[in-house]
């Protein structure tokens, strides 16, 4: 689905992504973590067509990136931004409508499909009784929602997340992941995500990629990229990754901490080795 | 259905009131059956009387031409004001943000030092330096802001912004210095037409159909930008092209419009607020609404510039201002609440 | 972008040629029941009366003086809102000019049959009129008093009164020719400066070169310190009053409230010899400025403002 080789992204004389390369394929979610400053958002916005490649390839569905207009790239492509300022005047499901723009013609008109489609949105992302409410009244975790409404409105094959839990609440952070699963199951979509919360990208995500200072550090399960090494030497402090029992999938926390002197105990397959 | 057919109803209604009142008001008082009268004797060429000549003429040589051009103006500079609010995102833009009035007001006052034949191009000299002026202007401050293929909105308004302090600047220095034209100058910058008849609305007609008729497409494309530029890019908007679009369209209706009638100042910038506050955000509505309401409004203002001070009559500049200051405020107020931006 | 510069240029042809051709109604031409009068305009428009008009609109107030000078008063019938000599004018009804804007449904509600413009007016104001088919005849400026007598014969034939327009301009011209005599054995030529406007003080408005004001204070045998400036009305600075130190100031702008006392308090213009000796006189700029009959009224005065020795 998404082919990236050899991507590099400069803003002026400074390089921003080195020669990054990872594939993408449908059905998969793609949890892309590192530090600030890493080039994950760059990366985003360089797929989404903001930015343009200083070289490399970028393929979608066997289509040349850098190619298509901005229409063309909505409908492959969909975005859920970080929150941000949303235009207070909208209602709710102005907003999300707007999602269908690739797919409306110049004059923006609707039909009962489109209408069907956003209500569908609005239902997965349990936005739909916000509908007639302006968004500058709404909540920032409401709004967050509705982006995402708006992405999945836009019905596009490759999704781009932004730290998209970033303002919601722990039920919400669960349910939007657990949908985003349902979704790439059910409709074949292709995820890929930034997250700062490890242990979410440990639970939801079936590949990370690591990128460290705009070079990709690591690619691979979350149990092969999350271990302590890597993560400690990228995060610049002391990690701890035990493995869980019941699912066997890694758990990131500092070291030293209380947690880790009571009762779980290490795995012997992560890595033993803490640095200090 | 009946709630977005109810705005267009209203202000529809606004614009024919106006336009009724302001080919009713004038120095000369014609009754309204007279006007009925010697419209219908006029459109079915009965022959006139001695009587009725000189009402006729001031019927259809003054006062219909005249609501005729205050009108379309007033619809032209609503609707860039709306469209220019919509793509800088920015509650105060005006449809001179880019330099219009100040390379318009150049060019008349450029030509106003010179000495036109008194011929049918030469008394349309003023109008066109005016109109050139003002294209020039534009054109100066698109290659100024653009970056490469792109031209951000910040670079616009900064690029607008200089060029039209160094525009008017240089005004400044030509008025000063030919005291004989001073006093004519200020009167074109106040605004308010100095040409009567037919001729300037048909000059006009042309530009104002073609500029409001694309910016009345746009409506979709401007509510998607209020996302801002990277997301309504995101969302499928080719951004560039419909930037460079509404511009266009936007510069073209409002240099046609400055040329004939001068620098009206306030309706660009305050009817679209009006629109948003008392109907909708919604820019396929904002647009023809603040075009009609526009129209109607303007021509309520002439009127008053008309009779306000008879027999004198005062530039229609100063009264959308003196009207227009204080409303402004009230709206800012209100919306303020409202979370309307 | 070369494309969209095609179309523009094609439109702006386009709408050229269509505001051209529209339908502008001629000035009008009644049938002729005597020869009709012709007359060529300072526009280089054709003028044509059949008979002298007898309803007059005067745009100008010089236009009205003019007017009312060689008998054809009883024919204005409105003038514009700087009218105001002779007094009967005042009781005309006024047709605006303020702010540039005359009020054209009054004017065609007079129904004119000749409407005087002059160069205060515009050539759109001139085709405005035209187009409510009414004849403008527009009277440019005279450069000299020479040019001014014609134009009081041109308007004595518009009006049907040449006669009378002709036997002013001669007694006008004796005047002028006694003005001159007297001055001719002069042996100095005291130095002028005519204000015109102070409002900055360090900065005032006067007349230059080619202007009435320079041409009569000549003929009146003064200097006009201004006389030779590049332009028509310049701003002179303080430090060149001073470097000329004239013997006179004429105040024209006595009507907005200059006096000689003000002008003695204004920081700087004590030192000037025409202060010091208390030679500032006040004047009334409407004779100097109104192309019209009474700029001889005005070369009067100042002739005996200027030569007070010659006149006892």
């Amino acid at each position: 689905m998404l082919d990236i080789k050899n991507l590099s992204v400069a803003y002026g004389e400074r390089l921003v992504l080195h020669r990054l390369s990872l594939e993408l394929p449908a059905g998969q979610i793609l949890g892309v973590i590192g530090p600030n400053g890493a080039g994950k958002s760059t990366l985003i916005r360089t797929l989404s067509g903001i930015l343009e490649p200083q070289s490399g390839q970028v393929h979608v569905m066997g289509y040349n990136l850098p190619e298509l207009n901005p229409t063309q790239r909505a409908r492959l492509i969909a975005v859920v931004p970080q929150a941000n300022q949303l235009p207070p005047a909208f209602t709710a499901w102005e907003t999300v409508l707007m999602g269908r723009t690739a797919h409306l013609n110049w004059l923006g008109q609707t039909s009962s499909h489109d209408d069907e489609i956003v209500r569908q949105a609005m239902q997965r992302t349990d936005t739909l009784d916000l509908a007639d409410r302006r968004v500058g009244e709404l909540s920032g975790g409401e709004q967050q929602r509705l982006l995402l409404a708006r992405a999945l409105a836009q019905a596009a094959p490759l999704l781009l997340m932004d730290e998209p839990t970033a303002h919601l609440d722990l039920q919400y952070q669960y349910n939007l992941l657990q949908q985003i699963r349902g979704l790439v199951t059910r409709e074949r979509l292709a995820v890929m995500i930034v997250l700062h919360d490890l242990n979410l990208v440990s639970r939801y995500t079936d590949r990370v990629a690591l990128l460290v200072k705009g070079e990709l550090r690591a690619l691979g399960s979350p149990k092969e990229v999350l271990t302590a090494d890597l993560l400690s030497q990228a995060y610049h402090t002391p990690l701890q990754v035990l493995s869980l029992e019941k699912s066997g999938l890694p758990y990131v926390l500092r070291s030293n901490s209380p947690l880790m002197r009571a009762c779980i105990k290490p795995s012997s397959k992560s890595s033993a080795s803490i640095r200090r | 259905m009946k709630n977005t057919a109810r705005p267009y109803l209203f202000s529809f209604l606004l614009l024919v009131g106006a336009l009724l009142l302001s080919v009713a008001v004038g120095s000369v008082s014609i009754p309204p059956m007279t006007l009925l009268n010697l419209f219908i004797g006029g459109v079915t060429a009965r022959p006139l009387t001695e009587d009725t000549t000189t009402l006729s003429t001031i019927l259809f040589n003054l006062r219909l031409p005249r609501t005729a051009l205050v009108a379309m103006t007033g619809a032209a500079l609503a609707g860039s004001g709306t469209s220019y609010q919509g793509l800088f995102r920015n509650p105060l833009a005006d449809p001179y943000l880019i330099g219009v009035a100040s390379g318009a007001g150049l060019g008349a006052v450029l030509a106003m030092s010179a000495n036109w034949p008194y011929t049918t191009l030469g008394l349309l000299g003023i109008p066109l330096a005016a109109f050139i002026g003002a294209i020039l202007t534009v054109g100066a401050v698109y290659q100024l802001a653009r970056v490469r293929r792109t031209i951000p909105t910040t670079n616009l308004i900064l690029a607008g912004v200089a060029v039209s302090s160094f525009a008017t600047a240089i005004t400044s220095f030509l008025m000063i210095n030919s005291t004989g034209e001073m006093r004519r100058a200020l009167v074109w910058l106040l605004g308010g037409s100095t040409m009567t008849g037919w001729q300037p609305v048909i000059a006009l007609l042309p530009y104002i159909t073609l500029g409001l008729g694309t910016l009345v497409t746009m409506g979709h494309a401007l509510n998607v930008l209020q996302f801002g530029d990277e997301q309504a890019q995101q969302l499928g908007l080719p951004v560039q092209r419909v930037r460079v679009t509404i511009i266009l369209a936007a510069s073209l209706t409002t240099a046609a419009a400055v040329s004939f009638s001068g620098v009206i100042g306030f309706i660009g910038l305050i009817v679209p607020h009006i629109v948003r506050m008392v109907w909708s955000s919604d820019y396929r509505h904002m647009l023809p609404l603040s075009m009609i309401s526009g129209a109607g409004l303007l021509l309520i203002a002439d009127v008053l510039a008309r009779v306000v001070m008879a027999p004198q009559e005062l530039p229609v500049g100063i009264i959308t201002a003196l009207a227009g200051a204080p409303f402004f405020l009230w709206v800012l107020r209100r919306a303020k609440q409202q979370h309307l931006w | 972008m070369k494309r969209i510069t095609f179309y523009f240029i094609l439109l702006t042809i386009l709408s050229l040629l269509m505001a051209a051709c529209s339908p502008a109604a001629q000035a009008a031409t009644p049938t002729p029941t005597t020869s009709p009068l012709t007359f060529t305009d300072g526009l280089k428009r054709t003028v044509t009366l059949n008979a002298p008009a007898a309803r007059i609109i005067s745009l100008a107030p010089s236009n009205t003086e003019i007017l009312f000078a060689i008998g054809a008063g009883e024919q204005v019938v409105g003038r514009d809102d700087f009218s105001d000599y002779p007094a009967d004018a005042k009781n005309l009804p006024d047709i605006g000019g303020s702010n540039g804007v005359y009020n054209y449904e009054k004017i065609a509600s007079l129904k004119p049959d000749l409407v005087i413009a002059s160069e205060l007016n515009t050539p759109d104001q001139v085709k405005s009129l035209e187009d409510l088919k009414i004849n403008v005849y527009y009277l440019s400026n005279p450069p000299d008093l020479e040019g001014m007598f014609t134009n009081l014969v041109i308007v004595g034939e518009l009006s049907g009164h040449k006669a009378q327009a002709e036997t002013l301009v001669d007694s006008l011209r004796q005047r002028v020719k006694a003005v001159q005599d007297k001055v001719a054995g002069i042996t100095t030529r005291p130095t002028i400066f005519y204000e015109l406007d102070a409002t900055d003080p360090a900065k005032p408005f006067t007349a230059g070169p080619t202007t009435f004001i320079d041409q009569l204070i000549q003929l009146a045998g003064g200097v006009n310190i201004a006389g030779s400036l590049s332009s028509p009305w310049p701003q002179i600075s303080l430090e060149e009053i001073l470097v000329e130190n004239p013997d006179m100031i004429l105040l024209g702008d006595a009507a907005y409230g200059n006096s000689p006392d003000q002008v003695k308090q204004r920081a700087g213009w004590s030192d000037l010899k025409a202060v010091k000796d208390g030679n500032i006189q006040v004047f009334d700029d409407n004779l100097v400025s109104r192309p019209g009959p009474r700029l001889v009224d005005g070369l009067e005065i100042l002739a005996k403002l200027i030569h007070p020795e010659l006149f006892k």
